[in-house]
């Protein structure tokens, strides 16, 4: 007996399972469309049949404000993965590594200059940032 | 590392170090005209660390990247390509409302990724190269963020340049499972040592091939071309058009070269294929195009058609000839994009892109000058005698007629015919009288940077085409060193 026929001799029971979920899913949905009820009226389709009819559009504008925070954390958390590396084998890459790992935390802490310059940290919104302005005047 | 290797690894330093400065210089003063100060300071530099690099070549610096000789020549033709870049981007953007420095800083990381690209010598630096590059490419194009076109493009390019990447991976896979290799060397020993064809290489070989035409936009991968052409602001398509194309396209020679994959003919009767496909689709869809951007971006595909016959032709030749007649095609295609899609910078505005032939018409009239450059680009494109494009077309032919490749040489012909419809139609709509139009009140002014790069390369184009002889011998010097 080789490989192939043991194979196909296991798959059948799989098949019989996939068989069987899609014979229970069809009776399920399609006793359900046959056997069930029909109703036109015109409530049927709002999300709730009974209570206070929805208004508005469910398409708001929500700020991603905290989207850059998690951004950064991603970024940041992926360079301190870098540095991990290099603190196990901190003896082996010896002053070349040092210094290389030294130039690498630099360009970090340069952009972390950046971000905080462009204001890219300070994570008020503008609103709130305007009201900060205003009080201190 | 020792100070030998520093020094050759020099111009990629200076280029990351510039983009360094630049950021530093956003985080001090947010100023348009210092951060494209520092930029261009930063690549005048590097170029000039080109020189400290000159004396060591060739230099293998780690395992990851080899400077030849021909490798410095190819990141001083990208430097100075950045640079014509970075000028048509300050009088695009130096106007416009916001925050445009970024703009600079990313075109920084981009050259960086282009660099390191063409200097690669393994799997590693190769892809993280072209990562640089790309990814800087997808906020380049995206730039103006609060319009819909070049939004659309940088979803376009980000979603496909995704793909492709994973393309490129796969294949670099295939290839490491079946060599335990990731240095192009060393995958040469092994394909040179193998009896027979290894079929498992040669997917390999056909995904990375298939994750390169992405980026080459060959005819089978062409779709996003003249969507990101015509999105990107005009500037950045040029860059898109010549330095990321070019990068790629001299990494794909060099992979080639090093790993002596033209032994594989299945391979090559492929790529022939790839290159009819891209010389008859591109100039049979460019004719169709109203929009400049987008007639470009098509005759772009079939200029890399021209491109990979002279490669192609590798399989029968020798190999620094090969090298020349790419290198030479390169440098002309680099001067004329660069110069046509200036051209569309300086009469763009970042709210109208002059895409629409209408915008020319009349333009001889109006600004003679700028239609007088870009009538020689585009006879350049065309590869008309006097202009740098007929020496590289001339190239070409030479290459595919030393490798016998007949059928490719009729399309090459063919192609070239079709070309020489719509560049001209473009020079015949310039001409037109401006009578017959409304008068379009879009006379921007004081492109100072712009007009000048733009006459130089208009010189450098009759230069090279006039007397090709001193660039041909500086490209033949370097071409012999690459295996």
């Amino acid at each position: 007996m080789n490989t192939e026929a043991i194979l196909a001799a296991n798959l059948l029971p799989l098949i019989i399972y996939f068989g069987a979920i899609l014979f229970i899913t069809a009776v399920m949905l399609g006793g359900a469309y046959f056997l069930g009820q029909r109703h036109r009226a015109k409530a049927a389709d709002e999300p709730f049949e009974s209570g206070v009819v929805s208004t508005g559009d469910v398409h708001i504008r929500f700020s991603v404000h905290f989207y850059l925070l998690a951004i950064f954390f991603v970024i940041f958390d992926m360079e301190t993965v870098f540095l991990f590396a290099w603190s196990v084998a901190l003896k082996e890459s010896g002053w070349f590594g040092f210094i290389e790992a030294l130039i690498f935390i630099g360009i970090l802490i340069a952009t972390l200059i950046y971000l905080g310059a462009i204001g890219a940290l300070d994570w008020r919104t503008r609103r709130q940032r305007i009201d900060t302005s205003q009080n201190s005047r | 590392m020792n100070a030998d290797q520093l020094a050759a690894l020099a111009p990629i330093i200076t280029i990351t170090g510039a983009a360094i400065a630049v950021m530093l210089a956003i985080a001090i003063r947010r100023n348009f005209l210092l951060a494209s100060g520092v930029a261009a300071g930063g690549i005048l530099l590097s170029m000039l660390a080109l020189g400290l690099a000159w004396p060591q070549s060739p230099a293998q610096v780690t395992l990851l990247m080899l400077l030849d000789d021909y490798a410095l020549f190819t990141m001083a033709l990208l430097l100075v390509t950045g640079l014509a870049v970075l000028g048509f981007c300050y009088d695009y953007f130096k106007d416009r409302e916001g925050e445009n420095e970024e703009l600079i800083l990313l075109l920084l990381t981009a050259l960086l990724g282009a660099t390191v690209l063409v200097a690669s010598s393994h799997f590693a630096a190769f892809f993280l190269g072209l990562e640089t590059l790309s990814i800087s490419l997808f906020a380049l194009a995206g730039y103006p963020i609060n319009r819909a076109r070049p939004l659309e493009a940088a979803i376009k390019y980000l979603i496909l340049s995704g793909v492709s990447s994973a393309f490129l991976l796969m294949g670099m896979a295939l290839i490491y499972a079946q060599s335990g290799e990731l240095g192009f060397s060393g995958i040469g020993h092994f394909i040179a040592n193998q009896p027979v064809m290894n079929t498992v290489v040669l997917g390999g070989v056909i995904l990375i091939v298939a994750g390169l035409g992405f980026k080459l936009s060959l005819v089978p991968f062409h779709l996003w071309t003249p969507d990101v052409y015509e999105g990107a602001p005009a500037p950045i398509t040029a860059f898109i058009a010549t330095v990321s194309k070019g990068a790629v396209f001299i990494l794909l020679l060099r992979f080639f070269i090093s790993t002596d994959s033209y032994g594989y003919n299945p391979l090559l009767s492929v790529f022939s294929v790839i290159a009819m496909l891209s010389i008859l689709g591109g100039n049979v869809l460019a004719l169709l195009q109203t929009n400049v951007k987008r007639m470009l971006a098509y005759s772009s595909i079939a200029h890399m058609g021209y491109l990979l016959v002279a490669f192609i032709a590798g399989g029968s030749i020798a190999p620094g000839l090969v090298i020349e007649a790419v290198t030479f095609y390169i440098v002309a295609y680099f001067i004329t994009t660069t110069g046509a899609f200036g051209v569309v910078s300086v009469l763009s505005t970042p709210q109208t892109e002059a895409g629409d032939i209408g915008f020319y018409r009349g333009l001889f009239w109006r600004r003679p000058l700028l239609a007088g450059t870009f009538t020689l680009m585009l006879l350049s494109l065309a590869g008309i005698p006097v202009t740098a494009g007929f020496i590289g077309k001339f190239y070409i032919f030479t290459s595919g007629a030393d490798g016998r490749l007949w059928g490719l040489l009729a399309a090459v012909i063919a192609g070239s015919g079709l070309g020489l419809y719509y560049y001209i139609k473009i020079v015949v709509v310039m001409s037109m009288n401006e009578e017959a139009t409304v008068r379009k009140a879009e006379e921007s002014s004081g492109a100072r940077i712009s007009s000048a790069t733009l006459a130089v390369l208009s010189l450098l184009l009759i230069w090279f085409g006039l007397f090709p002889d001193h660039l041909v011998s500086i490209i033949q010097s370097v071409s012999n060193t690459v295996r």
